[in-house]
């Protein structure tokens, strides 16, 4: 009799990750054509649609790229945490501490030249985000508690101090209907380099560089992967797999928190609600749809960058902005399918 | 004479306690095959707004739970299929399961934000102001009683029965359990989809009953707190239940603690159930000081070596 085995592949293709995500993708647009179709909505019009006005032009281009750089920067944070074998799912409540940081630290100090401020306020982005993983960092290396629990925790809590912010303290008397604290000064407002593409971008790109540098090329990074493997072969080397947990999950959060100080600076110039749609969650996806690369997560998080503004621009047409979401979320799945192949072969054999 | 604040506090303990009970009870078999599934938060979504729209279509409450709980069961076929069958990372896995059944059930939910259900879940006996405990007791609807029974008979099925004892094997020790005959695959896959039927169970509860309407991420964190819940239980039914009732009473009485004379931001109220999750969970640890009652596999991929 015959029967189906299923065999680990000794090899497996380098590019396999890319091609998984290249077919995933091809996958989820499908299923998006599904649901439109559902809907009662032409596929070819919506995604062309979608296509002109999230690539079709410098604007909307740079619209994208701008809504690429929370994406990246929070799923370089998740990469770089991933190395020591942790997940970070708190980079929305980074994004949130990271603006929150900017704004305390815009409200209590006096700068007089603009760059340095700006300066300033990027860091205190980037510490917020830190701070905002400390918790769950400390009860992690310490005691020992699931990181993916309490860094999700912290998301709803961070949301919920926000809300209290613009609600009470940080309230803008000025803003009537919808809670938000005080604009900042227009000194402190990020640059622009072409059409509106904020000078984030660049950051984005400086960082990308410095996460890649950090994960692969550095000792730190070789020590990470070290820390984050078995526990005795960590002390056989020498490394304390705590501490560069510890060191590993700041710097995370540092990321996920410059991001919303680049939110804040450059697109909504307050602290308000919108100031993450979600960004760090589906930062989770770009991260784990490239293998925690950190050149993929750039690629990928400039696609979905494109793909949430295009989501965003068809709800004119009375299409669910949601629709983006799923087609992200899809990807990964159809992604892991195809994974699968690359990983297993299934073989026929005789049943002895 | 039993103050009314007292009796309408404890009503409110047992409501949200049911709610988080009988997700954390589905993660639990789900866990005690060895399989970890993230995507309770967005299973309790899919059955919540699933559940509502047959509601509001239908009329029909019992077709509504039907639907709830089936179509939960479906979505987490989907995790089923990821890493049962094809052995792919269950935290990635999960956490997708999660983010897809928010969007999806935004999506499928858009026209219904809003409405009002003709026919919600009532209470069994005609009691709707109970006044003592005894009435407290007998006047929940239907889901409470069969969360009751889902603890008890959960409980008997994983000591007493065959099936139970399988299960717990493979997700102490898959390899061994393979050897011995049994059908890993399958047993993980039946608990996967077991685990989504009861999210699916707590996703009606929600909004046929507890709140009931429908809106967007109105799930609000509860799938990471039953999630919490199954950890503080040590993964044993009683103990996630009495954990359930815990968090369901300080769910119940923060926002009343005004009527009880502290002055609270209802902001920072808010966030009191978040913040006390994290903080009985590093107690937790720091007491059990590593021996939480996991069970062995989980999180494994099993994959039978072929020689």
């Amino acid at each position: 009799m015959n029967n189906l085995k299923l065999f680990k592949r000794q090899t497996v293709n380098e590019l396999s990750t890319f091609y998984s995500f290249l077919i995933g993708f091809l996958i989820a647009i499908f299923i998006g054509s599904i649901i439109l179709l559902i809907q009662d909505k032409s596929p070819i019009d919506t995604f062309s649609l979608m296509l002109r006005l999230s690539v079709g032009s410098i604007n909307s281009l740079s619209a994208s790229l701008n809504k690429a750089i929370p994406l990246i920067l929070a799923g370089l944070g998740i990469s770089i945490i991933n190395s020591v074998k942790l997940w970070n799912i708190g980079a929305e409540g980074q994004i949130f501490l990271g603006a929150i940081a900017v704004n305390f630290i815009y409200i209590n100090t006096q700068i007089n030249s603009p760059s340095i401020h700006i300066f300033v306020l990027l860091v205190a982005g980037f510490v917020g985000g830190s701070l905002c993983i400390l918790i769950p960092a400390i009860t992690k290396v310490v005691f020992g508690v699931n990181e993916i629990i309490t860094t999700l925790l912290t998301n709803y809590i961070v949301f919920g101090v926000t809300i209290f912010l613009i609600n009470g303290p940080w309230k803008d008397p000025k803003s009537l209907n919808f809670p938000a604290a005080a604009y900042v000064g227009e000194e402190v407002f990020l640059p622009t380099i072409i059409g509106k593409l904020s000078f984030g971008f660049l950051i984005c790109i400086l960082f990308t560089i410095l996460a890649h540098y950090l994960k692969n090329k550095s000792v730190f990074g070789f020590e990470m992967r070290i820390a984050g493997g078995s526990a005795m072969t960590a002390v056989y080397a020498g490394i304390n797999a705590k501490q560069k947990a510890f060191i590993a999950m700041l710097i995370g959060g540092g990321f996920a928190g410059l991001a919303g100080a680049i939110e804040l600076l450059s697109q909504t110039h307050r602290v308000s609600t919108g100031i993450s749609q979600g960004f760090g969650y589906t930062a989770i996806i770009v991260a784990a749809i490239t293998g925690m690369r950190p050149l993929g997560i750039f690629l990928v998080g400039s696609l979905f960058g494109a793909l949430s503004i295009g989501g965003s621009v068809i709800q004119t047409i009375g299409v669910s902005a949601y629709i983006a979401d799923i087609i992200q979320a899809s990807t990964l799945f159809g992604a892991l399918i195809i994974q699968f192949f690359f990983t297993y072969q299934i073989k026929k054999v005789e049943n002895d | 004479m039993i103050d009314i604040q007292l009796i309408g506090l404890l009503n409110a303990t047992l409501q949200a306690a049911t709610l988080l009970f009988i997700a954390a009870l589905g993660e639990l078999i789900t866990e005690k095959s060895g399989i970890l599934n993230l995507g309770v938060e967005g299973m309790i979504s899919i059955g919540a707004v699933a559940g509502f729209m047959t509601a509001i279509n239908t009329e029909n409450i019992f077709l509504a739970i039907l639907v709830g709980v089936l179509s939960s069961s479906i979505f987490a076929s989907i995790h089923a299929l990821v890493t049962v069958i094809l052995k792919q990372d269950q935290t990635v896995s999960g956490l997708i399961l999660t983010i897809l059944g928010l969007a999806l059930s935004s999506l499928l939910g858009k026209n219904y934000v809003g409405r009002k259900l003709v026919t919600k879940l009532e209470s069994i006996t005609s009691i709707s102001e109970p006044t003592n405990i005894v009435e407290v007791l007998i006047s929940q609807n239907i889901i409470f009683y069969i969360a009751v029974l889902l603890m008890i008979s959960t409980s008997l099925i994983l000591k007493k029965t065959m099936f139970g004892r399988r299960l717990q094997a493979v997700g102490e020790d898959s390899k061994s359990s393979d050897s011995m005959g049994l059908k890993v695959a399958k047993t993980q896959f039946i608990a996967t989809c077991v685990g989504g039927a009861f999210a699916g169970l707590s996703g009606v509860y929600l909004t046929l009953s507890y709140v009931p309407y429908w809106t967007d991420n109105m799930t609000s964190g509860r799938g990471w707190i039953a999630l919490a819940l199954v950890i503080f239980g040590g993964w044993k039914p009683y103990r996630t239940a009495l954990g359930a009732v815990l968090f369901g009473f300080l769910e119940a009485l923060v926002p009343r603690l005004q009527t009880y004379g502290f002055e609270l931001s209802p902001y920072i109220v808010k966030i009191t159930p978040y913040v006390i999750t994290i903080l009985v969970l590093v107690i937790l640890t720091i007491y059990k000081g590593g021996k939480t009652g996991a069970p062995k596999n989980i999180g494994v991929p099993f994959f039978r070596e072929n020689r």
